[in-house]
């Protein structure tokens, strides 16, 4: 039984890594500052090197929820293995839909619907569920968007350029955001590693104390912290293209001062909160991000129907995978049997929804092409700038005046494009 | 209930992201108007933007140093 829950647990790593990928990495993906393969390799690596660096997380996960410890209820192998059941089995349907949902809330949930179903309700520690998680729910895109739309203002106050005496509009150079977001994704990427890989790190640790092989109260070891950071760092790799398409064109145009300003409010709302002590869900900053620096930006539109959608999929995430985690419970309570017919009925919806997705591929090839197809449309602007610039040249006896008039319009096109 | 903490986050988080922004936003401009035609000291304005650049780079760096426990300890 140990065995198959840290099995499990290392699949909820890797799912949580593949879904998680978007938060990192579609921005930079949408804007053109990384190549798609180059992103995820990239997002993998600092994945396994983050989830080296720190382990305070690990050893704070998911307590209290569940009142454990001498004077609450022992919580066992067995009511882990069903919540991570219900954790995974919601990140796959989530990820099939292409939302980006929280899979610490995934796994939250999990777990307190198969303590209620295993257990009983009052196993359950209301006060800190809503503390822990409910709360963070709420601020957590909040906080993160009103940062980033802060932040987008600020950047493209301080980046505009007009001239004094005309005042068209000068160079910008705000391409040169796309250099900074190639830096600010890599850090959100570190973030995420310190922070979920811990958690899984959390959950075998739980597993290994309960099964009374390991001292109570003790950090994880160095093992399970390898195995973690590797199953987080495949699942990187693996890269939920789906949640990329949706985080990077699904919520609202994203371009490189956009871009960059949600990534740093993302990295700063994670790193500050994980060591701050009030812990925040990675994707619901990163989503807060997206929307914030949206509204922030001109010109641009939110879909808010998608927004509608994503909010609707982070209402059900607690309980859709709290009942998926009570029915395991409850499989799992009749026995060996139950446990069986628990592990091959995930196995087989894990792979139908495999197969499934497999009808509609969205893979590196295709996650984005809406902001490719914009580029080539701003290449060939770009080349019919110069060449306006260069007839212009030509002709030197043509009104002066006129050849202003042409390349601020055209500055403005470029402009508007940003 | 942490609401201490919230602000606490909500505060660290806007200031580490505007000080970063601001600092990269700079670096751009500056780098634009290097670029411009006619500019009395291009060299100048470059180094400027460069420094703008690594002091950005410099805030992050500090940020993680405060943060791995490596460090800390």
């Amino acid at each position: 039984m140990v065995a198959l829950v840290i099995g499990l647990a290392l699949f909820f790593d890797f799912t949580n890594g593949f879904h998680d990928t978007a938060n990192a990495m579609a921005t930079p993906i949408a804007t053109g500052a990384i190549k798609p393969k180059t992103a995820v390799t990239l997002a993998a690596v600092l994945n396994l090197v983050g989830a080296f660096l720190s382990t305070e997380v690990a050893k704070t996960v998911s307590g209290g929820i569940i009142r454990e410890g001498s004077d609450g209820v022992q919580i066992t192998p067995d009511i882990i293995f069903a919540g991570l059941m219900g954790a995974i089995l919601w990140n796959m349907i989530t990820w099939l839909k292409g939302l980006p949902s929280s899979s610490s809330h995934a796994l939250f949930g999990g777990l307190i619907g198969a303590a209620i179903a295993g257990i009983g309700f009052n196993s359950v520690n209301l006060e800190t569920l809503l503390q822990k998680v409910i709360l963070p729910a709420v601020f957590a895109p909040l906080i993160a968007g009103l940062v980033a739309y802060l932040c987008t203002r600020l950047a493209y106050a301080l980046t505009s350029r007009h001239d004094p005496d005309t005042g068209s509009k000068l160079t910008q150079k705000r391409g040169g955001f796309r250099t900074g977001q190639i830096f600010t994704s890599s850090l959100v990427a570190l973030a995420h590693g310190t922070n979920d890989a811990q958690k899984t790190m959390g959950i075998i640790t739980l597993v290994l104390i309960s099964a009374g092989t390991q001292a109570p109260g003790s950090g994880p070891q160095f093992w399970v912290i390898t195995a973690c950071a590797v199953a987080i760092a495949v699942g990187t790799y693996a890269g939920g293209w789906r949640i990329i398409r949706t985080m990077g064109s699904g919520l609202t145009e994203v371009k490189p001062a956009q871009g960059f300003a949600a990534e740093t409010s993302t990295a700063s709302a994670i790193l500050a909160s994980s060591h701050l002590g009030f812990a925040l869900s990675t994707t619901q900053v990163a989503s807060g991000s997206v929307i914030g620096s949206g509204m922030g930006r001109k010109g641009t539109t939110v879909r808010w129907n998608m927004v509608g959608k994503i909010a609707l999929g982070w209402l059900f995430t607690l309980p859709a995978a709290g009942i998926v985690g009570a029915l395991t419970a409850l499989l799992v309570k009749t026995g060996v049997v139950g446990v069986v017919i628990a592990a091959v009925a995930g196995t087989a919806a894990v792979l139908f929804m495999f197969v499934y997705s497999r009808q509609s591929s969205v893979g590196h090839h295709n996650a984005v092409e809406v902001e490719e197809a914009g580029q080539t449309v701003r290449f060939a602007k770009k080349k019919a700038l110069a060449r306006a610039r260069a007839k212009a040249h030509r002709q030197k006896d043509a009104a002066t005046a006129d050849q202003h008039k042409d390349a601020a319009t055209a500055d403005q096109q470029e402009d508007a494009q940003r | 209930m942490k609401w201490l903490e919230l602000l606490t986050v909500a505060g660290t988080t806007l200031v580490s992201a505007v000080t970063v922004v601001v600092l990269y936003s700079l670096g751009v401009r500056l780098t634009a108007i290097a670029g411009d035609a006619e500019q009395a000291s291009p060299r100048a304005k470059r180094y400027f933007a460069y420094t703008c650049f690594g002091l950005c780079g410099l805030a992050v760096l500090f940020g993680l140093y405060l943060i791995i426990p490596y460090f800390s300890k």
